[in-house]
């Protein structure tokens, strides 16, 4: 039964890459679909990057709740993704955005960086602190944003637009970005899902976990260096989509319960579903304009955010 | 004479910053012994727990279970050895009593691998043992401070180990639950010939329930050896600065 509806939810991620390619300014026939450079250029590679983002930032996503403790995190809300844009932004500066490999080098370089600075700030003692925390994330991401916007201001030739980067988007999508992307994220969600239990220790706690017999240091700093790796190539690719690691986890988590061994495979599903669906949305809504998708998931995922602090706030 | 000693703790000393938590410990803690650790407030116990389930490192000196240094272990193998019932557990999370019991037998799982047969039936005997196996199904935060506390102790068990670390485990009780967790511990004590370290404070509680007294003051080992040569009125008057007249009768 739970195994049908996971097949289920695989399978309507199918069907929505079908109904996305065939949706657009440009219409095209059924009959032409494998001969239109439309299609095979543009389309396909941008619903292959989508579903890659979404799996990559949902699965991200579970794993800090639980790494974190903490259900408000998530790659955006802790300025992990901001980071990663910076580091991709001076690569451009840089003359590196022949690469996708260097950009991505870039942004994973900074990404740590952000992630070991947030961990600086907001531990105090031995523990690290919610609200500390959340607090960090959300000033670093408002001290990276000014940066890049900054650089792109001083390098207006090389930058793409400023809403690429803050706001998201897959418009520049190319199968180049989709070769690059793939290997990260199957391999950075093969190292998440092999430590699904241990998440699901971490979660009652660092040290009843250690005491259970989950060596807390290694996991912590093995799937953080994953799910780095994930985020910055992800971010390289499509600038900073917000709240996906946010709203998909949380969605999950009403369906199929708190344990990660379930969490985290249908965040994979359901999140390469939810940025489909956003980016969809994003490049048909508006014809022949397009909306950034960082607008759509925000519009989404902010409310929910304010939901869980309310809902949280006597835990923090 | 005596059983050979399963936990052997020797100059050990830790400090958080410049505070000084626990100064020289020795101690031999006979394999099989059921050991109340009593104290004043701060004065390292839970450190001294802490310290034999390898959670913080010690400035200097050693734990060895069974002749092995704590360090050496691995954190795995030494999950097989001893469990810990802590003092404050969180409940923020949504895994029902079940599904925390069976995180004890994670020392014995590999990765990807399900439950096996031996790993349902612990729990559910973990679980009847300690009179949790009707909330099964709850939530932390839909049972009282006794029954989650019930819980822990049943996950302890499921890790299925010879040495168990309980933290103030019936702190959170009424004098009925207290008792039922006390004569639950030394059953199993008895019949299972586990190695049981109870941080405690009801002198009562554990003049009756163990046999054996390991007393801290001023963060070293004050006194170690048998509860009624160790719980005098003189040695009460000393560590905890008061009068205590019941064991005057005893």
């Amino acid at each position: 039964m739970k195994r049908l509806f996971f097949v289920l939810c695989i399978v309507l991620l199918l069907a929505l890459m079908v109904v996305s390619a065939t949706m657009g300014a440009a219409h095209i026939a059924w009959a032409d679909l494998w001969q239109s450079p439309i299609f095979l250029n543009l389309r396909l590679p941008r619903i292959l990057l989508c579903v890659l983002a979404g799996a990559a930032l949902s699965v991200s996503g579970a794993s800090y709740q639980a790494i974190f403790r903490n259900s408000l995190t998530d790659p955006y809300v802790l300025g992990i993704s901001s980071g990663a844009s910076l580091g991709a932004a001076i690569a451009i500066v840089a003359g590196l955005q022949y690469t996708l490999l260097g950009i991505g080098g870039c942004a994973l370089l900074s990404a740590l960086f952000t992630i070991w600075l947030i961990y600086r700030i907001a531990t105090i003692g031995n523990r690290l602190h919610s609200t500390t925390l959340l607090l960090t994330g959300v000033c670093l991401t408002f001290l990276i944003s000014a940066l890049v916007s900054l650089l792109m201001v001083m390098h207006q030739d090389k930058m793409e637009s400023i809403i690429f980067w803050t706001m998201g988007s897959f418009a520049s999508a190319t199968w180049n970005g989709v070769f690059t992307l793939l290997p990260v994220v199957v391999l950075g969600m093969a190292v998440v899902l092999r430590h699904a239990r241990d998440l699901n220790l971490l979660l009652v706690g660092s040290e009843a976990a250690q005491s259970m017999g989950v060596d807390v240091e290694k996991v912590k700093k093995r799937l953080l260096l994953a799910t780095t790796f994930m985020i910055a190539f992800t971010v390289s690719c499509s600038g900073v989509v917000g709240f996906v690691g946010l709203v998909v986890p949380h969605c999950v988590r009403l369906i199929v319960g708190p344990d990660n061994r379930r969490v985290l495979p249908y965040s994979i599903v359901l999140g390469s579903i939810f940025v489909l669906v956003c980016d969809t949305l994003a490049r048909t809504l508006l014809q022949p304009g397009e909306l950034p998708v960082g607008s759509l998931t925000a519009l989404v995922g902010a409310p929910l955010f304010i939901y869980l602090l309310y809902r949280n706030k006597q835990m923090l | 004479m005596t059983a050979p000693a399963m936990i052997s703790i020797q100059h050990l000393h830790c400090a958080f910053g410049s505070r000084q938590v626990l100064c020289d410990i020795n101690a031999d803690i006979e394999q099989g012994g059921m050991y109340a650790v009593m104290g004043l407030n701060g004065c390292g116990k839970t450190t001294l727990l802490r310290c034999i389930g390898n959670l913080i490192r010690p400035q200097e000196g050693v734990v060895c279970i069974d002749g092995v240094d704590v360090r050496d272990y691995g954190i795995r193998r030494l999950a097989q050895q001893v469990s810990l019932v802590r003092q404050h557990s969180n409940t923020d999370f949504e895994f029902t009593a079940f599904e925390t019991v069976l995180m004890g037998r994670n020392p014995y799982q590999y990765r990807l691998q399900n439950e096996s047969q031996r790993d349902w039936e612990m729990v559910e005997r973990c679980m009847r043992l300690t009179n949790t196996w009707e909330l099964r199904l709850s939530k932390p935060h839909e049972m009282s401070g006794g029954e989650w506390q019930r819980v822990m102790l049943a996950r302890a068990l499921a890790q299925d180990t010879p040495v168990m670390l309980l933290d103030e485990p019936t702190s959170n009780l009424d004098i009925a639950h207290q008792f039922e967790i006390m004569e639950l511990l030394c059953k199993i004590n008895r019949s299972q010939g586990k190695t049981i370290l109870i941080v405690m404070h009801d002198l009562n509680l554990a003049y009756r329930y163990c046999p054996s007294l390991l007393l801290l003051h001023d963060h070293r080992v004050y006194f170690q050896g048998p509860m009624s040569a160790g719980l005098t009125p003189a040695n009460i008057q000393k560590v905890f600065g008061v009068d205590y007249p019941f064991l005057k009768a005893h």
